[in-house]
């Protein structure tokens, strides 16, 4: 930072920098910290000369309020940008809260008919949804050997999925087979 | 000629002021965010102690502070330069303090502080505006330390920092008033304000 940098810098704050010098400065501005420090100095003598007392900024203020200001908008093209902004942010979100619901849907889906296709005294889903009595067929009490088995699967299933698909399978579990019930009750309490 | 308002601190200003923060601003109203930077080191000291004397508890005046900051940066696309930028600012400033008291129902606002400039002149006065000890303390080094500084100046750079600042003449009248080129006065007023940044350098670090 030379000395005619600095003069620059000092007329700047008094407005009596011509523009042409103006563009060059800003950009060293821009770059250089120790110049910025010295600007808020000249103008933090100017203020004691004019107004002593009272209190000042401390040094990391600026730098705070740049901070804060760079998570705001930029001023040119503001409606535009905060538009277009506002779009990704809106696509950004949809796509980052559909990713772990459709990941846990599949999973949840296919675990409840793997559970559905591992009890071999069933009928298979699709002969189900076919058969007026399916309600029928979907709430009938498990046998207690069945529903051993079903938490067996539970168990099983637990060591490799999220706590979430875990709490689908359940879900979908229980709508499914009110026996289940019980077994869960049970393991929750076993220590 | 612009008119002025009750309380438009922009009178205070040197000459010139004015035009250069135009110029700023018009460079930050093209994103150009060194410009808006500038405008902030330049205002800092004067809106942090405008809101503290509102709040009334400057402890909270640099949060204040920079949310006034931040909402006149927002807003700057807005900024016609009807008035002068400074006094837009302490509009903006003003407001955001008077928002934070009634947010969290703090003491009423002491309007009275915005016309007790001159009480600021002794430490007493300083206090009694529930500034910080420390705040004061620092403040008043500052003041002892820029007046020092400027007395140890030679005459010719003492007399052209005080007739800027003080006085709030432009280049140009000094110039007149020192018979010398406006080359000059830019050139002592710069060695002036380098020998008390040196001086004061070691408070603020």
């Amino acid at each position: 930072m030379t000395d005619q940098i600095r003069e620059q810098l000092s007329a700047l704050l008094d407005g009596e920098l011509p523009r042409d010098e103006m563009g060059l400065l800003m950009r060293r501005l821009d770059k250089d910290s120790e110049l910025r420090r010295t600007f808020g100095s000249y103008a933090l003598i100017g203020e004691t000369l004019r107004a002593p007392g009272g209190r000042i900024a401390a040094p990391s203020f600026a730098a705070r309020v740049s901070a804060a200001i760079d998570e705001a908008t930029p001023i040119v093209e503001k409606t535009s940008t905060t538009r277009r902004g506002d779009a990704i942010q809106a696509s950004r979100h949809v796509t980052l809260w559909k990713r772990p619901m459709v990941r846990t849907g599949l999973a949840a889906g296919a675990a409840a008919a793997a559970v559905l296709l591992f009890r071999p005294d069933v009928t298979p889903v699709a002969e189900i949804a076919a058969t007026p009595a399916n309600t029928f067929a979907m709430s009938a009490s498990p046998t207690p050997a069945q529903s051993q088995r079903l938490a067996s699967y539970m168990v099983a299933h637990s060591q490799y999925s999220t706590p979430m698909v875990r709490r689908n399978v359940l879900s979908s579990l229980l709508a499914a087979d009110p026996g289940i019930t019980r077994v869960s009750y049970e393991m929750g309490e076993a220590p | 000629m612009k008119s002025r308002e009750p309380g438009d601190d922009a009178v205070g200003l040197p000459a010139g002021t004015e035009q250069s923060d135009l110029e700023l601003v018009r460079r930050a109203q093209q994103n150009e965010r060194g410009a808006f930077d500038l405008l902030v080191l330049k205002y800092q000291h004067k809106v942090i102690k405008l809101v503290a004397r509102l709040l009334r508890d400057p402890t909270e005046a640099e949060d204040v502070a920079q949310e006034a900051f931040v909402k006149a940066y927002r807003a700057l696309g807005s900024f016609r330069g009807d008035s002068a930028f400074y006094t837009w600012l302490y509009r903006i400033a003003v407001n955001t303090a008077r928002n934070s008291i009634a947010s969290r129902q703090r003491r009423p606002l002491d309007y009275e502080a915005e016309l007790s400039e001159s009480e600021q002149n002794n430490v007493e006065a300083r206090l009694k505006h529930d500034d910080t000890p420390e705040a004061t303390v620092l403040s008043e080094e500052i003041r002892v330390t820029v007046n020092q500084a400027i007395e140890q100046l030679p005459e010719d750079l003492r007399t052209a920092i005080v007739l800027r600042e003080v006085e709030g003449l432009s280049y140009e009248e000094i110039a007149a008033a020192m018979d010398c080129p406006v080359g000059t006065v830019r050139s002592r007023i710069f060695r002036a304000r380098e020998a008390i940044d040196r001086a004061l350098k070691p408070l603020l670090d």
